[in-house]
């Protein structure tokens, strides 16, 4: 077994188990492979490998015996206050054992890396941090997407076959679209959550995972869950499809190979494709923006913003201040919206099993200027990209983001969303997609996965 | 009148209301959001939400009471 890194996680977690595999050794592997390539992506922002092999040797036997994983910097591990990607993140933090490090560390898993991510979670791109961007391993030069940007640069270059992310406004999805992986959101308040300094206050922010493919989540997010997500039969599945922006003011590759994936997925689950409609979608997606970025002002006082520290970035210091100019009564009609968009949802939900959309309208845009080509013309991507994201996490469903095609390079992402519970049923789906066009996707590699590495 | 007209005017007003201090890059970082930001809530503001009750306390993890 030369490279046992390259194995899925469930591969690697079942040789380990069969005694087939060391875990110690493999261990040493990554913190190797991380130092190899690590420099290139910036997809780890820390390593400690004195607490990983803590970790490794009090591993109980669980369903990550020894497997190493990497963490995004938005929860306290023992050792490790989370920096959310800021030299300022206007929240006291502190060391400390959170949700998500809990789950782990009780499933045997061995935390080998904090992974980057977006200043404050504030963007879908990754292109901002405290610690530098991290690199998409598809194409150095291009954005990994955000806010999860290191557990998906991470994942991708093959440091490690699973990340712990987190997504407020789509903040799984879109770096899962950009980097070739599949992303989880679970619905509201299934997966561990304590700890995050938001964890009282949001009413958006889900942990989850990013792996290469469905099967993989399920074993990373039955551990994040704290319960067997169990794989069950898509067959028969009623696919609902939308006509406005979000799935026609799309670039033509990306609509082309999300429209194929779907036709594949109705064929291979023997089901059938439904014209739904969703008119409270525009107004639902500035909802999400408002109720997002005002529940994080818990901690904002004038006098706080005006001693930011300075290292944070022009664009965090002025999105901060930005937000207290939120009018409250939009924050109130935004509410109202949830409402109306949960209750729609709600009806739709009886009438189709998922929805499907693209994850994100165009591919991994450039790190240096993160704008899209549309058929509308040109936008900034997170103008674009919260479109598709912001409805999952204003309503609570489920939402999952499976890659599916490649333009330039780059990698495609269907989006496909449940009803509330029914996120068992999106990996379901996710694996029925990714048999009906062989694995294609979720078995492509980056070139920044290609290089062996030597212990 | 465009938000980046209005951007001139409302974000030194409201910051100064606010007693908060910004530099000029973070200036132009608010005008670009207020840009982007601001017509939809304007849109938002002109929704017609009076005969919705919002959920009082939500449970997301579920579907919404019929």
């Amino acid at each position: 077994m030369s490279e046992p890194l390259d194995l899925s996680l469930r591969g690697q977690a079942a040789a380990i188990a069969a005694g087939e595999l060391d875990p110690a050794e493999l261990l040493e592997t990554a913190l190797a492979r991380i130092e190899a390539r690590n420099p290139a992506i910036n997809a780890v922002v820390e390593t400690f490998p004195e607490r990983s092999r803590e970790m490794l040797a009090a591993a109980p036997a669980g369903p990550l015996h020894g497997v190493p994983v990497v963490i995004k910097d938005e929860w306290p591990l023992p050792w490790r206050a989370q920096r959310f990607g800021a030299a300022d993140m206007l929240a006291k933090t502190a060391p400390g054992e959170s949700g998500p490090y809990r789950a782990l560390r009780d499933a045997g898993a061995v935390i080998v890396g904090v992974g980057n991510m977006h200043e404050l979670g504030a963007s879908s791109t990754g292109n901002v941090s405290v610690y530098g961007p991290a690199r998409n391993p598809w194409n150095l030069e291009r954005c990994p997407g955000g806010s999860s940007s290191g557990p998906a640069a991470a994942v991708a270059a093959r440091l490690v076959a699973g990340a712990v992310g987190a997504d407020g406004v789509g903040s799984i999805r879109y770096p899962a679209t950009y980097c070739g992986l599949t992303g989880l959101k679970p619905t509201f308040g299934r997966s561990a959550m304590d700890g995050h300094h938001m964890a009282d206050l949001s009413t958006t922010i889900v942990s989850g995972p990013l792996c290469a493919d469905a099967g993989d989540c399920r074993l990373l997010g039955s551990v994040l869950y704290g319960t067997d997500l169990r794989a069950g039969d898509a067959a028969g599945l009623r696919i609902g499809v939308i006509e406005n922006e979000v799935s026609e003011d799309v670039a033509l590759p990306v609509r082309e190979a999300c429209e194929k994936a779907i036709e594949d997925l109705r064929a291979a689950t023997d089901g059938e494709v439904r014209k739904i409609e969703l008119p409270e979608l525009e107004a639902a997606t500035l909802a999400t923006v408002l109720i997002a970025n005002s529940e994080s002002l818990g901690g904002v006082t004038p006098t706080r913003l005006n001693n930011l520290d300075p290292e944070l970035s022009p664009l965090g210091r002025g999105l901060l201040k930005y937000r207290l100019m939120l009018p409250a009564v939009a924050a109130v009609k935004a509410h109202q919206l949830r409402t109306m968009a949960r209750r729609r949802l709600a009806e739709v939900f009886e009438e189709v099993d998922v929805i499907a959309w693209p994850t994100v309208p165009a591919v991994a845009p450039p790190l240096e200027a993160p704008l899209v080509e549309l058929p509308s013309g040109t936008l900034t991507a997170d103008a674009a990209n919260v479109r598709g994201g912001a409805l999952a996490n204003l309503t609570g469903i489920p939402a999952i983001s499976v890659p599916v095609g490649s333009s330039e390079g780059l990698p495609v992402g269907l989006q496909l969303q449940a009803a509330w519970g029914r996120d068992e049923l999106l990996l379901d789906a996710a694996e029925a997609l990714e048999g009906a066009n062989g694995r294609r996707w979720v078995e492509a590699a980056p070139p920044a996965a290609a290089e062996p590495t030597e212990v | 009148m465009e938000a980046s007209d209005s951007a001139d005017e409302f974000i030194p007003a409201a910051l100064a209301a606010f007693g908060v201090e910004a530099d000029e890059i973070e200036l132009a970082v608010m005008g670009a959001a207020h840009e982007l930001l601001w017509p939809p809530i304007l849109e938002l503001l002109s929704f017609d939400t009076g005969g919705v009750a919002p959920e009082p306390a939500p449970d997301l993890s579920q579907a919404p009471p019929r």
